[in-house]
């Protein structure tokens, strides 16, 4: 593996196993970068697409999606961190640990996607979702779902012709995750033949009633009652 | 008959890193071939002459029905192995609820699709799936290898397709993503074994095809 010389890699191993899957893009200036030597996988490597130069409704979205896989990323980290993950049968224990690496190797490469553009992580509230495994079971199964609606209706928005493909291979991804946790919870993984898109919009009222996120959205305060403190 | 083991032979390996200008030096490239074998492309295969590689063409409505004609094919090569792993197979438990539901699902994607299409459509091919549909642990990984090939083909040309048909390719994609990680599942193999899924090109997909023993005939 020593001719795994991708400067990327070297400097955010949670990339290593993300970028794999990500092949290139329309743009040769991003091949320069991709690793060269190597065997058949190394030469599917290549860095993910940067939106630099990409229409800013494509920043908005990848923006949008980041904050949803600090979102995903954060609930799993925080399972695992309370011991919650620990607790549970092998076979469970591994899909959440799974799900979690996988939703941090998104943060990974969706940052690298963004650059300068990508936002900070929100602070979270999952009022007790991450302690009960009944809970963050229910709650994971829910999550996947809406991250394969949402990406499923947001990769067709996206101008830029790399950045769509990158989204493909992440919609897959988060569709897999959704119909592994519907098997293991005892329900149909495939509910329908076709995936029915949800909006931004649609998918930022779900999150936001949720009130999960302290800080996606700051709020006026100028229509509101001061909030008790006492 | 030149067929696509010809081009499949002499391909580079992976269409991954053909893009760009590269991917339209290999397009032609294809093409020159499949003039060289007479214009035979399909023939025996899933390769149409002018699709392009993974995410790497000019969108437009003539190429929208070439990729949609190679992602029917697939559909086509699906609900064929259902319906005869249901008829064959002697399935019985989850297996054989996956075939039945799957099948179904395949049914309608072929129906979209051809909807799609109108008198673009190609016809339906005969499918052959070689030992496959014998017994439930055949259609167990002729099933798996299936679903992980569709949800990589699909991937493999969604950001290739114009925006008015992306939309419907993308409701699909997930879908194919899900009975990959289902059938994973009831396997005990890894339902989602990366963060990001790496696509295939229709030359793979071609190779994946062929090396389970499933041949594809007009």
């Amino acid at each position: 593996m020593s001719d795994l010389t991708l400067e990327e890699l070297d400097q955010d191993g949670a990339i290593q196993e993300g970028i794999a899957g990500l092949y290139g893009h329309s743009r040769a200036d991003f091949l320069r970068k991709a690793v060269v030597g190597g065997g058949v996988l190394m030469a599917a490597l290549s860095v993910p697409p940067r939106v630099e130069g990409a229409a800013s409704s494509d920043v908005r979205i990848f923006q949008f999606a980041l904050n949803f896989e600090y979102l995903q990323s954060t609930f799993y980290t925080e399972t695992e961190r309370l011991g919650t993950i620990a607790k549970m049968a092998a076979r469970k224990a591994l899909w959440a640990r799974t799900l979690g690496a996988h939703e941090r190797a998104h943060v990974a490469i969706i940052k690298k996607v963004l650059g300068p553009a990508a936002g900070k992580r929100p602070f979270f509230n999952f009022r007790g979702n991450t302690e009960s495994e009944d809970r963050f079971t229910r709650t994971a199964v829910a999550m996947e779902d809406l991250t394969t609606a949402l990406l499923t209706g947001l990769t067709p928005k996206l101008k830029d012709q790399g950045l769509t493909a990158a989204a493909f291979s992440l919609m897959t991804v988060e569709a897999r995750h959704a119909a592994w946790a519907r098997h293991l919870v005892g329900v149909l993984p495939v509910a329908s033949a076709f995936d029915e898109p949800k909006s931004l919009n649609g998918v930022d009222r779900i999150v936001a009633s949720t009130r999960f996120i302290s800080t996606l959205r700051p709020r006026t305060t100028t229509s509101r009652n001061p909030r008790f403190t006492g | 008959m030149s067929d696509s083991d010809d081009l499949n032979a002499s391909a580079e390996d992976g269409g991954w890193r053909n893009v760009g200008a590269e991917a339209f030096a290999s397009r032609s490239d294809v093409l020159k071939r499949a003039a060289a074998a007479g214009g035979a492309v399909v023939a025996g295969g899933l390769l149409i002459a002018g699709l392009p590689k993974v995410a790497a063409s000019a969108r437009s409505q003539e190429q929208d029905v070439r990729i949609l004609n190679y992602l029917l094919r697939l559909e086509y090569v699906m609900a064929a192995f259902y319906e005869t792993a249901a008829a064959e197979g002697q399935l019985t438990g989850e297996i054989q609820q996956f075939v039945s539901v799957v099948g179904e699902h395949e049914r309608k994607h072929i129906a979209l699709l051809l909807g799609i299409l109108g008198d673009d459509a190609d016809p339906e091919p005969s499918v052959d799936f070689g030992p496959g549909t014998s017994s439930p642990s055949e259609v167990g990984a002729t099933a798996h290898m299936l679903e992980e090939t569709a949800s990589a083909a699909y991937i493999g040309q969604g950001a290739n397709l114009t925006k008015g048909v992306m939309i419907d390719a993308a409701r699909i994609t997930s879908v194919e993503a899900r009975h990959a990680a289902w059938i994973a599942d009831i396997l005990q193999r890894d339902p989602a074994p990366a963060p990001a899924d790496p696509a295939k090109s229709p030359k793979q997909v071609s190779a994946a095809l062929r090396r389970a023993g499933v041949s594809i005939s007009d």
